[in-house]
């Protein structure tokens, strides 16, 4: 990397690491969180291959609601704000500052399939012990660099088994799962699982979300009793009791 | 002796009982010195056919003998629960919508500050299929009208009577799963895998945009521990 370049970059993080937080939040609305406003790609179907984009790989498939190059660390910063006492911009090493936490747990997606991986990363409740939200609180809003966003009762996010997740089967999230953080609820569709995340917003009202403004998709986005096709299980069709995916009584094919 | 011809009122009776907006009522004889509370349904004893003989993990539709005991007619709706519990809050105009986001443990000591108590599955099964097996509690099979949505959509507890079964049971087979109070377990399962869930009943089927009503011997189950949109609570009695 050039000298002069890697100067830019470094000052622009310290100078979004330096603000008050109320001014990176009115930064971070009017730029999106670091990736600035990014290009539309929802329709195009020429995307270039090295964008994260829709793809089907076998065992564990990528979505993205806006195809896009992914986050640049050096340009990332997580800010978080609101209705809270203290207003917080995190840089990704801040992050490994939590207490840190894994899990194995499925991720279903509305559309059918599922896929399980081990994530690690630290709760909800290590951001709400440092920000401290206000008691008229009652709603978390998501902003993603790939323009996606999400809302979660506060109450949703304080459940066993919600991780904010940096690693994936033991490594840093790639580029298509979501690096440099994402949400892991595993309750929720996977289009609860937002990726990319670039602003946290404490309110006390509920916000729309991505997929209920862009399809035949639920704010509340609770996984129902249904069927699952699992791809770890060659996506046999196995009923599934709603909430986070177990399939209790059937063993994968070998 | 010349016998009455029977065709054209079991014609009559077909149409009556498929009619859209009626399900032909059992009719139940109440024993004297049993009070029946307006919100509850009298469920006689007697036989009735459980589970299905195509699922394992049911009964097997083999028939199975209740004494008879009391049932909501509806689920529990949120203003019946606000009114035990003054913490739970809702929109104000969805009072009449099941009470929801309650685990086994808030479902149980509602009902018994109601007097009343979870159903067993089988008060449940019977209570909402009545006692000739069939699939769908209103008899008709039907497709779900928010077919084409992805998430739950509650609906009033009184507010289908279209989807009502042979006793006079709402909500069974849509609307909110139910929780009962049997653990979930079925002949064969692992040692280690009972006593962790509990039965639930009656709620929707849902993936991804298709909603289907769930049949009247549909065994679900959680962890008595969760708490969802998707679930409520119903009560019974025993007959005093």
């Amino acid at each position: 990397m050039d000298q002069p370049k890697e100067k830019s970059i470094a000052s622009r993080r310290n100078f979004l690491r330096a603000l008050p937080p109320f001014l990176a939040g009115i930064f971070g609305y009017l730029f999106k969180g670091s990736a600035w406003a990014i290009p539309d790609h929802r329709n195009n179907k020429n995307i270039p291959k090295n964008y994260i984009q829709n793809r089907d790989i076998p065992g564990f498939h990528i979505r993205s609601a806006n195809p896009f190059l992914g986050v640049d660390v050096n340009e990332w910063g997580l800010i978080i704000g609101g209705l809270v006492k203290k207003s917080l911009t995190l840089s990704y090493e801040d992050l490994f500052d939590f207490k840190s936490t894994k899990q194995i747990s499925r991720l279903k997606c509305v559309e059918c399939w599922s896929a399980k991986a081990e994530w690690e990363g630290f709760t909800f409740e290590e951001i709400v012990k440092r920000v401290q939200p206000l008691p008229e609180a009652k709603y978390v809003y998501f902003q993603s660099a790939d323009s996606y966003y999400e809302s979660y009762p506060l109450e949703e996010l304080l459940r066993p088994r919600v991780l904010m997740v940096l690693k994936m089967n033991g490594n840093a999230l790639s580029k298509n799962h979501g690096f440099p953080l994402r949400l892991i609820a595993p309750f929720k569709y996977g289009y609860k699982n937002v990726k990319y995340i670039t602003r946290i917003d404490f309110r006390k009202e509920r916000s729309r979300n991505y997929w209920a403004d862009n399809g035949p998709y639920s704010i509340d986005g609770t996984i129902q009793p249904g069927i699952d096709h699992p791809l770890d299980y060659k996506k046999k069709p196995i009923p599934i009791n709603g909430g986070e995916v177990f399939h209790f009584f059937d063993t994968p094919p070998s | 002796m010349k016998r009455a011809p029977i065709l054209p009122y079991l014609i009559l009776s077909f149409f009556i009982s498929c009619s859209k907006d009626s399900v032909e009522q059992i009719e139940v004889n109440i024993p004297v010195g049993v009070v029946v509370p307006e919100e509850m349904v009298f469920i006689p004893e007697g036989d009735f056919i459980m589970g299905s003989a195509d699922e394992k993990r049911t009964a097997k539709g083999k028939k199975k003998f209740l004494p008879a005991y009391l049932i909501d007619r509806f689920e529990t709706s949120r203003n019946e629960y606000a009114e035990l519990h003054s913490n739970y809050k809702f929109a104000e105009n969805k009072g009449d919508f099941p009470a929801t986001q309650l685990n086994y443990f808030d479902a149980d000591s509602y009902c018994k500050l109601r007097n009343k108590r979870l159903p067993t599955e089988a008060e449940w099964e019977k209570a909402a299929r009545g006692p000739d097996g069939r699939k769908w509690p209103w008899l008709v099979y039907y497709e779900h009208p928010n077919d084409g949505f992805s998430g739950f959509i509650p609906e009033p507890v009184a507010k289908r009577k279209d989807w009502i079964g042979p006793y006079g049971l709402y909500g069974t087979g849509h609307n909110v799963w139910e929780w009962t109070s049997d653990w979930y377990d079925y002949s064969g399962m692992p040692k280690a895998k009972r006593n962790k869930h509990k039965v639930i009943r009656g709620g929707l089927l849902q993936t991804h945009t298709m909603i289907r009503f769930s049949p009247t011997w549909y065994r679900n189950f959680q962890d008595p521990n969760n708490r969802f949109n998707f679930l409520g609570v119903r009560c019974a009695r025993d007959i005093k």
